[in-house]
């Protein structure tokens, strides 16, 4: 061949040729490689014990202070509440509350926040949040430390955690005895869940900024009284002062986690008041079957990104992540009555309040922020984690499909060189071939691309503008429909909008550089999510091929329909399928479907909801990164070209052309 | 000999008979020179006392700075002669359960941090600057007398220091170190300038020994709480305040120097061997070959405390001006007339007359 003998081609080209031809080979072992590097990150080989890093912390250094009369005091306080949630059936006790900080000796205050709720027509809802600050005695109130508690009403569909409260109060009382701390400690009892605490939060950050109060949907106020910078958090859920065990959640807003030495320092502590506690900690009888090592941990680790995939955070302690506020949960669960072992009534909460003093004074001594350790990690068993360098190479791997493809696309793509990358039959087609330049058409992909951006942006912001929000209609079905109405036109779009000569390859290119720079992005920013993303979706991006080849048309067909099952409403549904089917199993399929079909407007309208109120990103990832990249997927997988006809006379000539290019290239020289 | 005399008449009139027994055991050595060599000539002494670190994690630091301080003074050395730099406020940390109080013991018997501790230097003011400076003498215009090395040709000087060490360099707040050349370097301006008789050098951190190995100055002892790639440890954890209270080092030779009394006969070669491996996890480093005398003879004192050497003596002394008679010249003699006194009256009482 004229190609092999050119002198004028570089070695590099030859390279580049000999691994175009098995590109598919290259990037599915890189996936494999990618997968499988994962799976070994559940070997202890792989894997490392936590330490902790930060010297200022000292944990357990100081012996516990606190004793029986604080229990006692949470017992009496718990049988107050009680008796008040009585008469607050669906809304918070605040001036019992508020009466019981005052009695204690905190600095208490109210916050009032407004949600207007943008959709059906639009509500408004109050809330009410109650806060003591205990001022540090002997240094100025430049830091803080918070330690909230939420309270759920009695109507409340979650479980009851109302012993939070009063276990919060008890601490509160016997750290306000004492001369040590060096931080404002903030008693914190928030109600309608994260709402609550976000609107907290805000009010605390930019509470006496000028916001444009009128576009804002949560209305967060201001606060009376601040105590500087806030250091740390430790949200407080307990279901009864007689607990079993507590589980620590760090699963934040977007995947965000606390630095691990926080998580380290709970796990510390706790187990020197001997109480078990872990990350996903499940009761006793659960933790007693035998699982291999191996299997435990890749549990653990899948449980976790699952977690954070979504960007829901899985306990108020979530939110203060955004502001840089390392927090966590302590979930402590209630022992069950039928536990043969009761421990005396009148001090069964000391233990965890020892805890909750060991790691209120760990925090007090900390000197700045939370730093040493890692912000960006898997646990894979409770004192065990793969650290950022360890499990970002599985997600560059695959994503290093994407690149691979893309550099050995555009190599072979018809360039200036042109005439001399065509082959003998077009030569011998056309003489005058080496001659002229062949342009690709980057306006009308860049025109493609934009348009296809356009429909993810509008996704993002339709569904809240004014005339739609006015419409009576629920959130779920208002989203959904934009969302179906919006999806379709780009199921449409390639039928419709069909490139020039040459633009598919070009687009091709582009596409796999958005989507390996998008996968990077998401997956620095939660890996989880990336990662998911990246397993599902490169193997599509593998076979993807822009080649005409009629010989293997079952698997094009394959690659059709294996596009079309990506779309990323359908692959909400499926996830939101499976669920159901996992939560319901009694049920008939086709409640099943339907079901999972509310279920999955319903997730879509929280995820728009909740982008809106706290800056959950998975709605913008998926309407505007992955739906355009699904619309330009779905025009590769068709491969709709100009001059269809033409092209088919052309593939039926004797020899084939190992440039997909060729053909399109032919017919601009000859129109 | 007139300067000295007065003062060693005056040093520590009633412990002349512990104070010449080093005198006595060098008068049974053959050679004369070694009975010189032996016989410590200093004058007076002074304490440099660094705790370099701050951070309330780090508040053994300043519980081993303030028990050495303590010894110091106890021993004799007053706060006009000792340096003391404390980089962190322990104190008054609003950490501490107990405001205005520093320990060194879990049993909390001694407030190392009484009512009569002088810092000298403290908080941000403790840097590797001002360090040097006070060593060599070179401080700024402006420097109070209490933030000034004073010593002489015939000081003793006992430098302590004690923080976060590594290989070759101390670390100096959280922000810059002391690397060993520049302490050599300041030690041999010292010499250089003669501020010091002999120098005791001894330092408590992680790899301390690095720390002396660049000396060339004469005359210096030094001992470092660990050799280069060791840690010196903490001693033990007081969980009423949750920190560690001081560390092995420094907590034996405690343990050794309150069982000093001004007059005692201990030695500094004991003092050396305060700490073996066995109960301070670290080896302890001892740098000798710059120093003339045998530690075994040298009693502890001439670091510790402020016994000068004193000799008895029973002969008549000479104290006129006999051995400087170069300076007096023949002229100004020959000058000097026969003059008459006349005082005046203090009153003018004729007045009143």
């Amino acid at each position: 061949m004229g190609l092999l003998s050119d002198p004028s081609i570089s070695t590099q080209s030859k390279l580049v040729d000999g691994l175009a031809r098995h590109v598919r080979k290259v990037c599915t072992v890189l996936y494999v490689a990618g997968v499988a590097w994962f799976f070994c990150l559940a070997l202890p080989e792989f894997n490392h014990g936590t330490y902790l890093s930060e010297n200022a912390l000292s944990p357990g250094l100081v012996y516990p202070e606190i004793r029986v009369d604080a229990n006692r005091l949470a017992i009496q306080l718990l049988e107050e509440l009680q008796r008040e949630r009585k008469d607050h059936l669906s809304t918070t006790p605040h001036a019992w509350i508020a009466a019981k900080m005052n009695e204690f000796g905190l600095e208490t205050h109210t916050h009032n926040y407004t949600l207007r709720y943008p959709f059906g027509g639009g509500k408004e809802y109050h809330g009410k949040n109650i806060y003591g600050i205990l001022r540090a005695p002997r240094i100025a109130s430049t830091e803080g430390i918070v330690f909230t508690a939420p309270y759920r009403a009695a109507s409340s569909v979650h479980t009851d955690i109302s012993p939070s409260v009063p276990l919060l109060l008890a601490f509160a009382d016997f750290a306000r005895r004492k001369n040590y701390w060096a931080k404002d400690l903030i008693f914190l009892v928030t109600e309608q869940e994260q709402l609550g605490m976000q609107a907290w939060l805000e009010a605390y950050h930019d509470g006496d900024r000028d916001l444009d109060v009128s576009k804002a949907y949560l209305r967060p106020g201001n606060l009376p009284a601040r105590a500087g910078s806030l250091q740390a958090a430790l949200n407080i859920e307990v279901q009864d002062l007689e607990i079993d065990y507590v589980d620590v959640r760090i699963e934040g807003l977007n995947g965000k986690l606390p630095n691990l030495d926080m998580f380290n320092l709970v796990q510390r502590i706790m187990a020197r008041e001997g109480i078990a506690s872990g990350y996903k900690q499940t009761p006793r009888k659960k933790r007693r079957h035998s699982k291999s090592l191996f299997e435990t941990n890749l549990r653990q680790m899948l449980a976790m990104l699952a977690t954070q995939s979504s960007g829901v955070p899985n306990g108020n302690h979530g939110l203060f992540h955004r502001y840089r506020i390392d927090a966590l949960t302590i979930a402590a669960h209630r022992r069950a009555t039928h536990a043969t072992l009761k421990g005396q009534p009148g001090s069964a909460a000391v233990p965890l309040l020892k805890a909750i003093e060991g790691i209120a004074r760990s925090l007090n001594n900390l000197l700045e922020r939370f730093h040493q350790s890692f912000f960006f990690y898997v646990i894979v068993n409770n004192d065990r984690y793969i650290s950022i360098g360890d499990y970002m190479p599985a997600l560059v791997a695959l994503v290093a499909c994407a690149f691979v493809k893309a550099y050995l696309m555009w190599s072979t793509l018809p360039s200036t060189e042109a005439g001399g990358e065509l082959d003998t039959e077009e030569r011998d087609a056309d003489t005058d071939v080496e001659a002229e330049k062949f342009e690709l058409p980057y306006g009308s992909v860049l025109i493609y691309l934009t348009a296809t951006l356009l429909i993810g942006f509008l996704c993002n912001v339709l569904p809240l503008q004014q005339y739609f929000l006015e419409i009576p209609m629920g959130a779920a079905p208002l989203t959904t429909s934009v969302l179906s109405f919006l999806s379709l036109i780009g199921f449409i779009l390639p039928f419709v909008v069909v490139l020039p000569p040459g633009g598919l390859e070009l687009l091709h290119v582009a596409f796999l550089l958005i989507y390996g720079c998008s996968l990077i992005v998401i997956g620095l920013l939660n890996f989880a999510l990336g990662f998911f993303v990246a397993v599902l979706t490169v193997p599509l991006v593998i076979a993807l091929e822009t080649k005409e080849d009629t010989s293997r048309s079952t698997l094009r067909h394959a690659i059709r329909l294996l596009a079309l099952i990506l779309n990323p409403m359908m692959i909400v549904y499926v996830i939101v399928l499976a669920m159901t089917f996992y939560q319901f199993p009694e049920l008939p399929l086709q409640k099943i479907l339907l079901r999972a079909a509310t279920a999955a407007m319903d997730a879509s309208a929280y995820g728009l909801i909740d982008s809106v109120l706290y800056g959950n990103f998975l709605y913008f990832v998926i309407s505007t990164v992955l739906l355009p990249l699904w619309i330009i997927c779905w025009t590769l997988a068709l491969s709709k070209r100009r001059d269809y006809a033409d092209y088919v006379e052309f593939e039926e000539s004797p020899a084939s052309s190992p440039q997909p290019q060729s053909p399109s290239q032919a017919k601009v020289k000859t129109s | 000999m007139i300067t000295k005399l007065p003062i060693i008449l005056a040093a520590m009139f009633g412990c002349c008979l512990a104070a010449t027994q080093p005198a006595q055991d060098t008068r049974v050595l053959p050679e004369g020179f070694v009975d010189a060599a032996q016989r410590s000539t200093h004058t007076n002494n002074w304490a440099v006392l660094v705790d370099a670190s701050r951070f309330w994690f780090n508040y053994r630091h300043v519980a081993n700075v303030l028990s050495i301080y303590r010894s110091v003074k106890r021993l004799g050395i007053p706060d006009s002669q000792i340096i003391l730099m404390i980089a962190d406020d322990m104190a008054c940390n609003a950490r501490n359960p107990r405001p205005g109080q520093v320990y060194n013991n879990a049993n909390q018997h001694i407030n190392v941090y009484g009512d009569d501790v002088e810092v000298d230097y403290r908080g941000y003011e403790v840097t590797v600057e001002n360090f040097v400076r006070l060593l060599t003498g070179r401080t700024q215009n402006g420097t109070a007398r209490s933030k000034k090395l004073l010593s002489d040709a015939g000081s003793n000087v006992l430098i302590y220091l004690t923080g976060h060490g590594g290989d070759g360099f101390l670390k100096f707040q959280d922000s810059e170190e002391i690397t060993s050349q520049e302490l050599a370097d300041g030690i041999q301006q010292m010499w250089e300038k003669k501020r010091y008789n002999e120098l005791f050098f001894m330092v408590d951190t992680c790899q301390a020994a690095s720390l002396y190995e660049k000396f060339t100055s004469p005359n210096v002892l030094a001992v470092a709480s660990s050799l280069v790639g060791e840690d010196s440890l903490s001693h033990h954890v007081d969980p009423s305040i949750g920190v560690y209270m001081i560390d092995r080092y420094t907590y034996y030779a405690l343990e050794f120097l309150e069982k000093v009394q001004p007059f005692s006969k201990r030695t500094i070669g004991e003092f050396l061997q305060v700490c073996p491996k066995r109960v301070c996890i670290s080896t302890v480093g001892v740098r000798k070959d710059l120093y003339r005398r045998d530690p075994h003879k040298v009693p502890i004192t001439d670091f510790f405390g402020a016994i000068r050497p004193t000799r008895v003596s029973t002969d008549r002394i000479n104290v006129t001006l006999a051995n400087e008679d170069d300076f007096i010249t023949t002229d100004e003699l020959v000058v000097m007339k026969p003059f008459k006194i006349v005082i005046e009256p203090q009153f003018p009482t004729e007045f009143f007359k």
